[in-house]
């Protein structure tokens, strides 16, 4: 019942109930959103965001029974006036001479003491400070007690310092009384430099026209129809306007019921919050877009960073040699090795034109040379480290920074390229070293090219005792010492079926070896790759990933606090 | 043109009897001094402000500076000053005499209108603001040359209701004295921005400034602006302070005395107005304005005083355009300033990115992993050798190529050298771009010209960068020839090839025989397993040196530096036209190349104005007094 009967009042007055609790949820989520924004996105944009969360645990932090209400007003409105009048006494200045009030005067109702930390952080100076409700009121003045009524200067007069101090006082306070008068209602200052900015808090606005004593009755209704159609073109459709004179003191008690009402309610600190959490959530809104899917650094997208660092790294380059290197070094262990020799004695083509600065007849450049046994190096040495193409590393990781930027709001891209290139020196580095150091499968020589090897030098041997077998037999014949006979098989003697078939036999083998060779070297070379590429992978994904990832995440924790930020709040009626 | 010496037969003439009059029966405290009709000549004053004003409207400030917005109203205001009094003005220095009622909403203005001309010509009103177009009185026998439209040109006339915007009613009201007229004026604060605009506008159609203020309203900052401005503009002044509350007839009207002296407008007039109830037409009672109508009734009778009036405020914003135009042409300077930063921006980043390359060229940088993988197999493939030696090789070498399927080492050597060459460019022309974003983006005026594609260089920068790749192998091998004749047989692919990687690795000019040697001896070959252990230098001695062995020396060195040269040009042509597309920005919105002469041509059409105005010497140089104020 209770609920209906307060929708229905809400919707009356355009008030919303704000629980503190949800309040001060709202302002924890915000605080969450500037941590998690934090570096990220432009400091000066987060000033706003900053100040509330100060000041909303300051304000919070202080006495919440106590209302802080500011009469603000341009020059000559009657601001003062209207303060007297509140507080049936005469405690601001009433002057004719413009700009009258330069300081804030303050009048709080009840016990100062409760008050002073308030008046302390609000800034007003303790001169100025006025305490209403002595034993002689009676019980007058309790249903405004936890009033603090602030008199604020002009801001629009010549004076640039009371509009400082009326900026700053505007900031702080719970309710805002706008005292406009028939002449300045208005004014382009009233309404462009402060209702209008004001809009989220209609809540707690209230515009009063005062000294409607100077007006004719009859107009009256004209001027208030006018200024309320003024309100509404500031955004402040629903705000209550109260018609006041503080010289007939007509209107003002509408006014004090309203101000005992506020107080009597405590709302008016949190309404006031709420208004400004809801106008720095909106500010805030820009930097949020779309939800980004955790997983938006893709697999296709690392892929293709990975793609790019390993030809940057030379991976493809270097898998290559490593299956010439495979077969470079298998002909070598297995090959034959009379043909061994042979190619060893191949001329090199390069080393004619080298002549000029040769050094050392056995420098040989010659890689894709399967037979150039002369450089057999061990690949697991790590070998003059040469940096990765940088510019090609470089290309690489924009891969990932585009990706990352393109589903983010304008703020945020350039956070996620500065992220993605955070560790571009160490990446280079990194690439250089892994390359250096994979293992590349060259460490050890295989036991069947051992086994191989050792059957070509068998063959070989073979086929040398039979020759040497036909040579003694020769020599012997020739010198006529005496006929050696071979054994024979068949009609074929020993030794020539040793030599023939050695010799015959070494070349088979290998010949019969080689796709064996070709099918290992292939192998190794994939898993050569594979693992260097697997090293160049893990970099990417921590060197370049990773703290783009972070800046995703940084993202979507902002979005999260954001929307706690906002949802928290009950729409506004 | 009517000049002034036409016009003073008639009208000054009439008027010198009773001006002698006056000062021998020196009564009256009238202390304006006697224009003589010689003591000054408007004549050169309309061409050069003709002149003046064409160079106004020629200038544009298409750069968003701070001192952009500004400089542009400043203009408009010129240009509307020039139509709607300076010329006319000029024209009829006898036309009756425009005081324009000016000031804050609620003041009293229309008020104050109607109780002068002793009609409701303005409607006075509770609701703000009241007067929505302004509204001309006069005396019938001065309405013709308001009607005529030389003054105030801009506003169309409308004789009994000028409702529609841009409009001024023209009243007669025979109670007002001929000489002078009062032009009512939207307010100058309210939240009717056309009305603020309008009321400006006015203002600097004014002969004198009648300005309304009132005892809430004397200290507001908004009319105080433009007071200021009027002071500085030189137009006359005098202020009527409206509704003054009996309780404050001491203290408010001396306050805002204190209040001028302080803002050096001490000289203007003053009067008071007690506030009191107005009659059944909405008019003061006229004890209240008797002392204005007074004070009004002495100007209109006196074309002498009326005169002097005029030349006053039309000296004053005669002079106040000298600092003004100045500002305009500083404004101008602003924008050519800041054209010149931007592109100088620009042309620093894609600089670096040339220079970026070069650098990148001599480090020999370009040489890793896959490049020089591919020239090695190039160089121990012999093609190179096979195509100094014979051409019988090349042909076996594509036979066998087409037999294995394998892609030949030197295709794939152009291939590499392709790929990392448009890499290079990629991100040297993204690094660039980057750079050039980010300079523009800290530039208040470069960051309303950012479009976001401009953060990343144009989409078809990777073929345009494979363009400059095959362009320049084309270029090396017109290299080749023009260097060794077209007979000498070495502008083939391969040797092109090998000058290519000489020249993308090579530094300044080897010398031949002191460095070669220890180079190659104190480096162990590298390994050919791993296919990345060779440093640089070598590579480039190995492919310089073989290209002495082919073409000489002398000659190798002059087609190495001439490839590189050919590169980095096709480098710099290439970066050129990424950054046209921020000039690009810059043209389109409307940056002139030949700005600062028009900076020159305003500074010397002012000066024209000024050396005029001091020729036709309107006052005697001392600040025009008017008669004292009843208080």
């Amino acid at each position: 019942m209770t609920g209906i009967v307060d929708k229905v009042r809400d919707a009356r007055d355009g008030e919303r109930q704000v629980d503190v609790d949800a309040l001060l949820s709202r302002v924890r989520a915000l605080e969450h959103f500037l941590r998690a924004v934090d570096q990220h996105l432009p400091e000066q944009q987060l000033v706003p965001a900053r100040t509330l969360v100060e000041r909303a645990s300051a304000r919070l932090a202080l006495s919440r029974d106590h209302t802080v209400v500011a009469l603000a007003g341009s020059t000559g409105s009657g601001k003062s006036s209207l303060f007297n009048a509140l507080a049936r006494l005469e405690v601001s200045r009433v002057g004719v001479r413009r700009p009258t009030t330069a300081a804030t005067h303050a009048c709080v109702w009840g016990p100062p003491e409760t008050a002073a930390g308030l008046l302390d952080w609000l800034g007003v100076l303790p001169r100025h400070r006025f305490v209403r409700e002595s034993p002689l009121d009676g019980d007058d003045e309790a249903p405004l007690r936890g009033l603090v009524l602030l008199d604020l200067p002009d801001f629009d007069s010549v004076e640039q310092a009371h509009r400082h101090e009326v900026n700053r006082l505007l900031g702080l306070v719970d309710l805002v009384i706008w005292v406009l008068d028939p002449q300045k209602y208005a004014d382009r200052v009233v309404h462009d430099g402060y209702l209008r900015h004001f809009h989220r808090h209609r809540d707690v606005t209230v515009v009063v026209l005062n000294q409607i004593d100077r007006l004719p009755d009859a107009d009256l209704p004209y001027v208030l129809d006018h200024l309320r159609q003024l309100l509404e073109a500031d955004g402040l459709d629903g705000a209550r306007l109260i018609a006041a004179s503080a010289t007939d003191l007509r209107g003002t008690a509408e006014l004090r019921a309203l101000l005992e009402r506020t107080v009597a309610e405590r709302q008016a600190a949190l309404r006031r919050l709420a208004g400004d959490v809801d106008a720095v959530v909106d500010r805030l809104s820009e930097f949020i877009g779309p939800p980004v899917a955790e997983d938006w650094i893709d697999r296709a997208t690392i892929a293709r960073l990975s793609d790019a660092l390993a030809t940057a790294a030379g991976v493809p380059v270097l898998a290559e040699a490593t299956e010439r290197a495979y077969r470079t070094r298998a002909a070598a262990t297995t090959g034959w090795p009379i043909l061994r020799a042979l190619r060893r004695l191949r001329p090199d083509p390069l080393r004619r034109f080298r002549r000029a600065q040769q050094a050392e007849a056995t420098t040989d450049p010659a890689p894709a040379d399967p037979a150039a046994e002369s450089t057999p190096t061990p690949a697991d040495a790590t070998p003059v480290p040469t940096a990765a193409q940088p510019s090609a590393v470089s290309l690489a990781v924009r891969i990932v920074a585009d990706r990352g930027a393109e589903p983010l709001p304008a703020a945020w891209p350039h956070a996620v390229t500065t992220a993605a290139r955070s560790r571009l020196d160490e990446l280079s580095d990194a690439l250089d070293r892994a390359v250096a150091t994979t293992d590349l499968g060259l460490g050890h020589k295989p036991a069947w090219w051992r086994l191989i090897g050792a059957l070509q030098w068998l063959v070989t041997l073979t086929a040398l005792t039979g020759l040497s077998w036909l040579v003694t037999g020769y020599t012997l014949r020739a010198l006529d010492l005496r006929e050696l006979t071979y054994p024979m098989v068949g009609t074929v003697p020993v030794p020539t079926i040793l030599l023939v078939g050695g010799l015959l036999l070494g070349p088979l083998l290998a010949l019969l070896v080689h796709p064996f060779i070709r099918h290992a070297a292939r192998r190794t070379r994939r898993r050569a790759e594979a693992r260097l590429r697997a090293a160049v992978d893990e970099l990417g994904r921590e060197h370049v990933v990773a703290p783009v990832r972070a800046v995703l995440r940084a993202y979507a924790e902002a979005r999260d606090a954001l929307t706690a930020a906002r949802a928290d709040g009950e729409p506004q009626p | 043109m009517s000049t002034y010496g036409d016009d003073a037969a008639d009208p000054t003439g009439a008027a010198v009897v009773p001006d002698q009059a006056d000062e021998s029966g020196t009564t009256t405290a009238r202390v304006i001094p006697r224009p003589t009709a010689e003591s000054f000549t408007t004549a050169g004053l309309p061409a050069a402000l003709d002149r003046l004003r064409a160079a106004v409207r020629e200038i544009t400030y298409p750069l968003p500076l701070p001192s952009a917005e500004a400089a542009r109203q400043v203009a408009n205001a010129i240009v509307t000053q020039l139509d709607s009094y300076l010329l006319p003005r000029l024209a009829r220095m006898d036309a009756p005499l425009l005081v324009v009622v000016g000031g804050s909403t609620g003041a009293g203005k229309s008020t104050l209108v109607n109780s002068l001309a002793r009609a409701r010509v303005s409607s006075a009103g509770v609701l703000r603001p009241t007067t929505r177009y302004p509204i001309l009185v006069g005396n019938p026998t001065d309405i013709t040359w308001f009607h005529s439209g030389a003054l105030l040109p801009g506003l169309a006339r409308a004789g009994e209701a000028g409702e529609e915007p841009g409009g001024m009613e023209v009243v007669a009201a025979p109670a007002l004295d001929a000489g002078v007229a009062f032009l009512d004026t939207p307010d100058i604060d309210t939240v009717v921005d056309a009305n603020r605009a309008l009321a400006t506008q006015l203002l600097t159609g004014a002969d004198l400034w009648l300005f309304v203020t009132t005892a809430a309203r004397y200290a507001d900052a908004v009319p105080w602006e433009l007071l200021h401005t009027a002071r500085a503009r030189g137009t006359v002044i005098m202020l009527v302070l409206n509704r003054v509350p009996p309780e404050a007839i001491d203290e408010v009207p001396a306050h805002l005395s204190e209040l001028l002296a302080a803002n050096d407008l001490a000289t203007a007039p003053v009067f008071v107005v007690p506030e009191s109830d107005v009659d059944g037409q909405g008019l003061l009672p006229e004890p209240a304005i008797a002392a204005i109508r007074e004070w009004f009734g002495r100007l209109a009778a006196d074309p002498a005083s009326r005169e002097s009036v005029v030349r006053q405020t039309l000296d004053g914003a005669l002079a106040a355009l000298t600092p003004a135009v100045t500002g305009l042409a500083d404004a101008v300077d602003d924008q050519v300033a800041a054209a010149r930063d931007l592109r100088e921006r620009v042309a620093s980043a894609y600089r670096g990115g040339q220079r970026d390359v070069d650098q990148i060229l001599r480090d020999g940088q370009l040489f890793r992993a896959d490049l020089l993988a591919r020239w090695q197999e190039f160089v121990d493939a012999g093609d190179l050798f096979r195509a100094v030696e014979s051409r019988g090789g090349q042909l076996r070498d594509r036979v066998v190529a087409a037999l294995t399927g394998r892609a030949r080492p030197e295709r794939r050597l152009r291939e590499a050298l392709e790929t990392q060459l448009v890499t290079l460019l990629q991100n040297t022309a993204a690094d660039a771009a980057e750079r050039a974003y980010a300079s523009w983006q800290v530039h208040p005026a470069g960051s309303a010209l950012l479009t976001p594609e401009l953060a990343r260089p144009s989409d078809d920068l990777p073929d345009r960068a494979r363009r400059v790749a095959q362009d320049w192998q084309r270029d090396v091998l017109d290299i080749l020839r023009g260097e060794s004749g077209p007979g000498a047989g070495t502008a083939t692919p391969p040797i092109g090839l090998t000058l290519m990687v000489a020249a993308l690795a090579s530094t300044a000019p080897a010398p031949q025989e002191t460095t070669a040697p220890p180079i190659d001896a104190a480096a162990p070959e590298p390994s050919p397993t791993d296919g990345t252990a060779v440093t640089d230098g070598r590579t480039t001695l190995a492919a310089e040196s073989v290209l002495r062995a082919i073409v000489g020396d002398q000659t190798a060195q002059t087609v190495i530096s001439a490839s590189r040269e050919r590169l980095l040009t096709r480098v710099a042509a290439l970066l050129d036209d990424e950054a046209q597309r921020y000039l690009a920005r810059l043209a389109e919105a409307g940056v002139a190349d030949d700005a600062s002469a028009v900076a020159d041509r305003l500074r010397s059409a002012v000066a024209e104005v000024e050396a005029a105005r001091r020729a036709a010497r309107l006052t005697d140089g001392a600040a025009l007094v008017l008669p004292g104020t009843p208080s």
